[in-house]
This record gives structure tokens, sequence and C-alpha cells, in this order.
């Protein structure tokens, strides 16, 4: 009798730690997010610590690709049947992600959410495909043009005025080259086709210029811009103004080109803010909008990631909940503005309490609102790619001086491209 | 009966090799060449085009080019490779301890991952901080730090360079195989008959060694004929897509620009290249063996 109830209790007991354990099995629903190096990864780790800490039943998994892995991982993910949950993508592969139907359609929440308007306009264009949205901003960046105050004094310019154009900034640069020593005047990584989209077409786009086409029928770096930047390229290189190195620089020196402290001037992004403060608190710098062509005339690359669900993802409903959340006051204050990272709604990228006393970050905000994102397909090939017309023109009028003949070159490629 | 009996039993056995084979040889290859007839898209989808990615691979410039360069690159690297691969195993065949060390000494950077050699190298040969370029300056070879990867061919050198140090090891290896095969008593009637070091090498040596060193050319040409790693790393395809090997055409077009019907049917093209160049590579050796 004694052994019966033995059981009977051990029976009990075993069936009621596998009820608790089943239970938990059953609420406790978790995601999993991808998100690429940089910083979207910051970014996402700092909303998802916050996300679970409120959420620990619904606690997100975040793993971190590296960015040039990320299109081709997710890409054979969602074609295998097995994508993450959520995907924190490089927004300029929106267009072709959309089009291939990869993206699970966020519409509903876009119409019902108010926040979802209060995005700054380029990450919800570069969302939307068809009158349809996929996604919204998640992680922004832009690209600003910095100066190097201590060098902008030695050479006897006033160090608290960046240049208003490009000519400006060949002159600027001329002083500062002068100063001899290994000190440059402008810096810009030539074999880098990601970097010079970034830092040098919005110097062509603040000029007036158009940069890529959207189809066959479109046009394709048009605008004398695009051959006055090239011109001024091609005289501060051939003058000595620009090292050595930049000419085989695939990007691994975009940031230290600058860092370094012998560049007056070099194109770089919003992100380099809170890099120089922690590992380089020294060097006096500056930023400011990318100029055109005359006073006044400035531009940016809007950079970064959006959030979207791939399609195929296994927890659609909470995906969603996630997004809606990203875009709550919380999240894009209590996690990216309290962090040092640009919130994507344009009503608090500059109006918060902690960016406040940064006038580099309001810079970097301004920026965001007055930069572009080209709407195309196959961006990786025309740009990206480290063949692509884009590098190959800007590699070709800058260090062979050809700059006709890489305009019209590059321009037949990008067009023939478009209309694949 | 037994006969037939036997044959069934050899089949069995044969099975499990046939199996292998059409999973993991077969039904990839039937699938590479379905793929390649259709518009097939990284991101999904395919319509089948026939033949039409072939047609539009005759008119790649970009294809071509890469194959030119991997062509190029097979034919400098080769000979250097398999040269100092029999100048090391001729200096290290006999089993002294120097020389056993030495050979392990050699052979160390075949077992280190090629990607990992290639980043390690690509440092070496950087203008600002490459010991490579401070130890040419210092001996007074350079006058001022170069810039390896500005130039197409400099920076096929700086490949060429990483590679042989990386793998120049396993021809060796090879190579002392063959020559260790070789009976002690052929050499020992060359000497007595006066044979001079370097006859003995050319008259004995070499002609015996002949299928060790061809089956390392054969390896090491196709392996050059698949570079890609090292040139991902090192030079990226710069400058202006020029040291763009044939792999790694097919990889941007593949899972750069999403055109996997396009890249399968490169990929099919180069398969056959190989395929023919190893062919002919083989009917040499098969020559050399039976004369």
């Amino acid at each position: 009798m004694r052994m019966l109830n033995a059981r009977r209790v051990g029976a009990a007991l075993l069936a009621t730690a596998t009820a608790a354990f089943m239970t938990g099995t059953v609420f406790a629903q978790e995601m999993t997010m991808w998100v690429r190096d940089g910083t979207a990864a910051n970014a996402g780790k700092v909303l998802v610590d916050l996300w679970n800490e409120s959420r620990p039943d619904n606690r997100i998994e975040l793993t971190v690709i590296p960015n040039l892995q990320m299109v081709t991982k997710l890409a054979t993910s969602i074609a295998a049947g097995e994508p993450p949950d959520l995907i924190s993508l490089d927004l300029i592969y929106m267009p072709d992600f959309m089009k291939a139907d990869s993206l699970v359609d966020i519409s509903d929440e876009a119409a019902e959410n108010p926040n979802f308007d209060k995005v700054i306009d380029a990450y919800k264009d570069i969302s939307s495909y068809e009158g349809r949205t996929y996604g919204t901003g998640f992680a922004p960046d832009v690209s600003v043009i910095a100066w190097n105050k201590d060098l902008f004094r030695k050479a006897g310019l006033d160090p608290e005025k960046p240049p208003r154009t490009i000519y400006e900034i060949h002159e600027m640069a001329k002083k500062i080259a002068a100063l001899g020593d290994d000190t440059y005047g402008f810096y810009f990584a030539g074999s880098c086709p990601g970097c010079n989209i970034f830092v040098t077409s919005p110097l062509m786009v603040a000029g007036g210029a158009k940069i890529l086409p959207r189809d066959g029928e479109d046009t394709a770096l048009e605008g004398e811009a695009v051959k006055e930047v090239l011109q001024v390229y091609r005289d501060m290189w051939t003058e000595g103004l620009v090292p050595e190195s930049a000419e085989t620089d695939n990007g691994a020196n975009f940031v230290s080109g600058f860092t370094n402290g012998n560049v007056g001037i070099a194109g770089t992004g919003g992100f380099v803010i809170p890099l120089m403060e922690s590992d380089f608190p020294d060097l006096d710098y500056g930023v400011a909008l990318l100029p055109g062509l005359e006073e006044g005339q400035v531009s940016g690359f809007v950079g970064g990631d959006t959030i979207a669900i791939p399609r195929g993802s296994k927890n659609e409903e909470l995906a969603r909940e996630f997004i809606n959340w990203v875009l709550t006051d919380e999240a894009q204050l209590e996690g990216l503005a309290k962090n040092g990272i640009l919130p994507v709604r344009a009503d608090l990228a500059t109006d918060n309490k902690y960016f406040a006393n940064q006038p580099k970050v309001q810079v970097t905000a301004e920026a965001l609102k007055v930069g572009y994102v080209p709407w195309v397909f196959h961006f990786a090939d025309m740009v990206n790619s480290d063949a692509s017309p884009w590098i190959n023109m800007l590699q070709r009028a800058v260090f062979d001086g050809e700059i006709d003949e890489a305009i019209e070159e590059a321009r037949e490629r990008m067009i023939e491209i478009a209309g694949e | 009966m037994y006969a037939n009996s036997s044959r069934y039993v050899g089949l069995l056995f044969m099975t499990p090799a046939l199996l292998f084979v059409a999973v993991f040889v077969l039904y990839p290859l039937a699938h590479l060449v379905y793929t390649s007839m259709t518009d097939a898209s990284l991101l999904g989808g395919g319509e089948f085009v026939g033949l039409e990615n072939y047609v539009k691979a005759f008119s790649d410039r970009g294809f071509w080019r890469s194959l030119w360069f991997t062509v190029s690159y097979t034919l400098y690297i080769t000979p250097v490779l398999m040269g100092l691969g029999f100048l090391a195993a001729l200096l290290t065949t006999e089993n002294t301890r120097l020389k056993q060390v030495t050979r392990g000494a050699i052979f160390l950077p075949v077992v280190i991952g090629l990607a990992t050699s290639s980043f390690i190298w690509l440092w070496l040969f950087d203008q600002q901080v490459g010991l490579f370029n401070r130890l040419l300056v210092d001996f007074g070879i350079l006058d001022k730090p170069l810039v390896w990867f500005r130039k197409a061919d400099l920076g096929q050198l700086a490949v060429i360079i990483s590679v042989t140090w990386k793998i120049v090891g396993f021809g060796m290896i090879l190579m002392v195989a063959g020559i260790q095969s070789i009976g002690d008593d052929l050499i020992e009637a060359a000497m007595i008959d006066g044979a001079s070091y370097w006859q003995r090498v050319r008259r004995i040596i070499l002609p015996l060694a002949a299928r060790s060193i061809l089956l390392a050319t054969l390896i090491s040409a196709i392996g050059s004929m698949l570079a890609f790693d090292q040139f991902y790393i090192m030079t990226g395809g710069a400058p202006r897509g020029q040291t763009f090997t044939s792999v790694y055409w097919i990889y941007q077009n593949s899972f750069v620009y999403f055109k996997l019907g396009y890249g399968s049917a490169l990929s099919l093209i180069l398969m056959v290249i190989i395929m023919a160049g190893a062919a002919v590579q083989i009917a040499l050796t098969s020559r050399k063996g039976s004369s």
C-alpha cells in the first residue's frame, strides 16, 4: 500500500513537472533575428535587450552576420524555407527582396500604426513597392563631411567653417597638404564602391545630378555635377592632396583614413561620432552636410538598415508586434537615442533630451532629412560590386584621367543592367 | 548460375559507392545543368530559358577576361610551385633529423587555411604597416613601401608569393615520396659509373619521379584554375575587376548579382574547360608512364 502511494505520488509529481514544462513550452515563444555587423548590430543589441527585459516569454535571439555575407545568407535561408523571423537589412536591398516577394507585406500595420508615418521619408520610400509596405526604418545612418580642426588651424583656415562647395574642398585641401610632413588634404577609399556611393555620390546629387537609373528606359549619371566632382577628385589626386594608398583602399581604411589625424577633410558617416568619442577623444573635428557645386546645395546618402519579416517566418504575428514596438517612443528614445544611436522617427531624431547637447548628432539628423536613397533594382550589380560601372567610372576618371569616357561607359552599362 | 549470382554480389558491393556518386555527384550535377538553363535568381523563381545563358556567356567580356586571368595565373604559378617543390624535395629527401625538420617546416603552411594565410599576407604586403614592404625597403630593394594591389600584375605577383609560401610544401611531399621510391641501387650504380649529382638528377631521379611530379602538377594546376579565396581576400578583384578569377566571377554573378541560373552556366563552362585540361595532362602522364 505504501509502495502504491509512493508510486502514485511519484507519478503525480512527474505529471505536474511535465505539465509545468509543457506550459512553459507552449506559452514561451522565441523569435530569431539577424542583423548585419556595424551600426545596425549596435541598434539590434540595445533594442533586443530592451524587448527581452520586458518580455521574458517572447525573447528574441539575435544573430550578428558579417555584412558581406548577409544578403547571400538571407536569400538562401528564404529559398530553403528556414529564414529568421526578423531581419535587419541594408536598406538598399529592399527593392530586390520586395520584387522577389521575399518579404511579408506589413501594409496593415503601416495603416493602423501612426508611428509608421513619422518615420524619416527615405526609409518609408525604400520600404514600399507597388503601393504596399514591406518594412520600416530600423538603424539609420547618413553620410556627412568631416574636417580636422587642428589641421585647419595649422593651415590658417577657420576651424569652425567647413567647406561649402566641392571647390572649397579642393582649395582647403591644398592648404592642408601644404603643411607637409605626411599630411594630406582629402581622403576617399578609391577601391570601395559602397563607400563612394555613400560619400561621393551626395556631392553630385547636391549639385543636381541624377546617379542611378530605375529601369532600362531611365537616365543615369546625368548633370554637370557628375563631371565636376570627378574633375575635382582627379585634380586633388594628381596634385598629391590624397594619400597614394587611397587608390587601393577597398574600405578597410575608410574610417581610419580620417581618424589617423593626418587628413584634413573626408566624407564619412554618422556612425563615426560615437566611435570618435570612445576611441579618439583627442581628435578635434567637426561634421557638416556634404556640399554641392554652389553654396547652399547639400545632400547625404541615407543608409543604414530597415527591418522586415522574411517570407517563411515561423513567428510572423510576434514579429509584427516587434516592428510596431520598435517605432514606439520607448524603443526610439530609451533604446536608440539613449545609446547614442539616431532614432528613425523624424519627430524624435533631433528633438530629444539625449541629443540636445550633441551638435554633431544634430547635423546627422539634419542630413537624414535632406539626404537621398536611390530606389533601384540591381544595386549590387550597378554599384556595390567590385567590378560595378560605378566604381569603374570613379577609378578610370580619377586615377586615369579619362573622365568623359568613364562617365559614358558607366552610363551605358548602368542602363543595360537596369533593363535586365 | 554461379556467374550470375557472383555478378549480383559484385553489384551489391558496388552499391554504396554507386549510391554515393549518384547522390553527391550525379544529382547535384544534373540539378546544376537544369539550373543553368533557367533564369533562376538567388531570391527565388526561375523560368526555363534553354541555352540563353550559354549564349550570353560567350559575349560576357567579364567572364572571358577572368578566365584568361585565371589561365595566366595558373601558367605563372604552376612552374614556380613545381620547380621550388622539386628543389625542396631534392634537398630534403634523405631521412636525416635536420632534413626531416626542414621538410616539416616547409610543409607547415600547408595545414593553415588558405583564407588565414591570405589575410596574413594581405597585412604583410600593406603599404603602411606591412613587414614585407619594410624588409624590401631596409634591404634597399625599394626606395619606399609599395602599394602592391594598385596594379593587376603586382597584385597577382603578391598572390603568387603568398600561395607559393602556402602550397610549395604539398608538391614537395609528393615528390619526396616519388624520389624515395627510387631504389638506392640505381643511384649507387650511377655513382660508381661516375655520374655527377646533376647527371643523376637529370637521368635517373627526374624520369623515375615523373609520375609524382605530373600528379603534383595536375593537382596544382586544377587548384589554380579554381582559385578564389586568395584573390577574394587579397585583391578583391581590384583594380577595376582585373584580378577576378573565373570562380570569383561566377561567385559575383551567382551570389552578388543574384543570377543563379547564369552562374550555373558559367560553372559548367569552367568545369568543361578544366576537364579538358586535366584530360590532356592525364594523357601526357599515361604516355610518360608507359614509355
